[in-house]
Formats: C-alpha cells, structure tokens, sequence
C-alpha cells in the first residue's frame, strides 16, 4: 500500500496544506491590507510552483526549460496585462 | 509503427505521445492568459458594487474552506493516480482517477450551492458590475472543472477497456497536468478574490 503513496508527493500535500494555513492568517488574524496582500502572494506562488514542480512533474524530461520558460511567460503575460489594466482603469494614470 | 523509448514512463514513450504532453503545456499557458484577464476585470470591477452587497457580505469561510480542501485533496490524488500507472497497476489507478472526480463532484456541489445562495441573498449576475466579473470568473473555473469531470470520466470507462497502455497513459497524463491546473487557479481565486474580499 506504501507504494502508492510516495514520500514526495504526500509531502508535497503536506505542504500545501500548511499553505493554505499560512494564507488563512489574513483572514483569521488582524493584519494591514498591505501585510495581508504580501503573505497572499507569497503563499499563492509558492503553491502554484509547488503543483508545477511536484504534483506536475514540470521538470522531469529534456522539454524541462521549454515548460518552465513556457509557464514564466504566461504568467509574466498576466501580470502585465493585470498591473497595465489597474493602472490605466483604476490608479487613475 | 512509432519508435517506442522504454527509458521512460510509458505516457512519454513516442515521439507523438512527447509532443502531445508538450503541447498541453503550451495551452495551458493560454489558459494562464484567460484567467489573467479575468482577474483583470474582477481587480478593476471589485469596488464597483452598485446597489449588491460586496464581497465582505456576501462571502463565508467555512463553504470556501471546504472547496479549497476538496480541491487541494483531489490534486494530490489525481497526482497518486499518476504515479500508480507508473507503477503499472490498473486497480490502483482508476481508485485514485475515481476519487479525484468524486471530489470534484463535491466541489461542483458546493459551488452550485454557492451560486443558488448568492442569487438568493440578492447577488446574482445581473446586479452589479462586481457580481458579474465575480460570477464569471468563478463561473469559467466551476465549468472547467465540469469539463474536467467528463473527460476524467471518459479517460477511466478507456483505461477499464483497454488497460494502461501509451495511448491510455499519455490521455491520464496529460488530464492530471489539466486537473492540477484547476487546483492552481483555485489558489488565486480562494487568495485573491474570498480572503482579499474578506479582509
């Protein structure tokens, strides 16, 4: 039955977990705006990676840095296209 | 016939079956895209709540608490799937494949739930601006995961059939990379849209 669970992956789990716990903080604790949104996007990333690296196995062939390159545009894509969208609509530019 | 590298897992093994993994990744950097400028509009829109109630209002922690666990808890299991075909083992993969859709079964469950309740306490999609880019975005995500639950569907009644083989492998494989990606997307939204709304 071991065999089925293997040590990365239900660490992997673990972990997530934790970080869903470490997100909750905002919620449960009375934290600034500013903290709050620090602690979100540290732990959001941080799980995000943890699925692409672990769960997903990004990194386990030759295409490794095409995905990995692959995934970094995207995001870097939407982080652009969500900052440029705040700024021209709502942060009165 | 294709040129079949024992080397590695059997959902690699041809060249086809390499390309089909790597052109999946490269759709779901389209996807990454799609839900960017969903949230896009949702930052830009969240203020703009009209006569409807806000997202502190309308949002709870305990229905959103469980939608996170049951998909966090489905992503690790579909990931079990995954490595009990690798494993080589029929039973074991269609247990997990089988416990990955129920749960995501429960979450569309919960989230049916949610919607029926916010049109109920008078936040349906028409009301305000924040509640359609609200709606919409968690919309787009309930439906794929109902997409997501057809195709798993579909993939485990060809694995009962056919046993693991490449072509069945490769399909498990790359269902697992879509699932996990639902669980990524779930992550922004339960940190962005309901904690940051219920900050």
């Amino acid at each position: 039955m071991a065999k089925y669970f293997p040590l990365g992956q239900v660490m992997g789990f673990v972990f997530s977990l934790i970080l869903t716990g470490l997100a909750l903080l905002v919620h449960f604790t009375d934290m600034s705006m500013k903290t709050g949104m620090i602690v979100l996007l540290v732990t959001a990333f941080l799980q995000a990676g943890l699925q692409f690296a672990i769960f997903m196995h990004a990194g386990e062939t030759k295409d490794k840095w095409s995905i990995y390159s692959n995934i970094v545009y995207g995001f870097a894509m939407v982080i652009i296209t969500i900052l440029g969208t705040l700024l021209i609509l709502l942060w009165d530019m | 016939m294709a040129k079949v590298d024992h080397s590695v897992p059997l959902e690699y093994s041809t060249e086809e079956n390499d390309l089909k993994i790597f052109g999946f990744w490269v759709f779901l950097g389209a996807e990454i895209m799609l839900f960017g400028t969903l949230f896009a509009a949702y930052f830009t829109l969240v203020d703009r709540t009209g006569s409807g109630p806000t997202g502190a209002e309308m949002f709870e922690i305990t229905p959103v608490l469980a939608e996170t666990f049951i998909l966090l808890t489905s992503s690790f299991t579909i990931g079990l799937a995954v490595h009990a075909m690798r494993l080589g083992s029929k039973k074991a993969t269609l247990s997990f494949m089988g416990v990955t859709l129920a749960l995501g079964l429960a979450f569309l469950g919960y989230e049916i739930f949610e919607f029926v309740h916010y049109v109920h306490i008078g936040a349906g999609i028409t009301v305000s601006a924040f509640t359609s880019s609200l709606l919409t975005t968690l919309g787009t995500h309930g439906l794929h995961v109902t997409v997501g639950f057809f195709w798993g569907l579909f993939i485990m009644i060809q694995i009962a059939k056919r046993g693991i083989n490449s072509a069945t492998a490769n399909k498990a494989f790359i269902f697992s990379l879509y699932w996990h990606f639902l669980d990524v997307v779930w992550i922004f939204i339960f940190s962005f849209i309901y904690l940051k709304g219920m900050m």
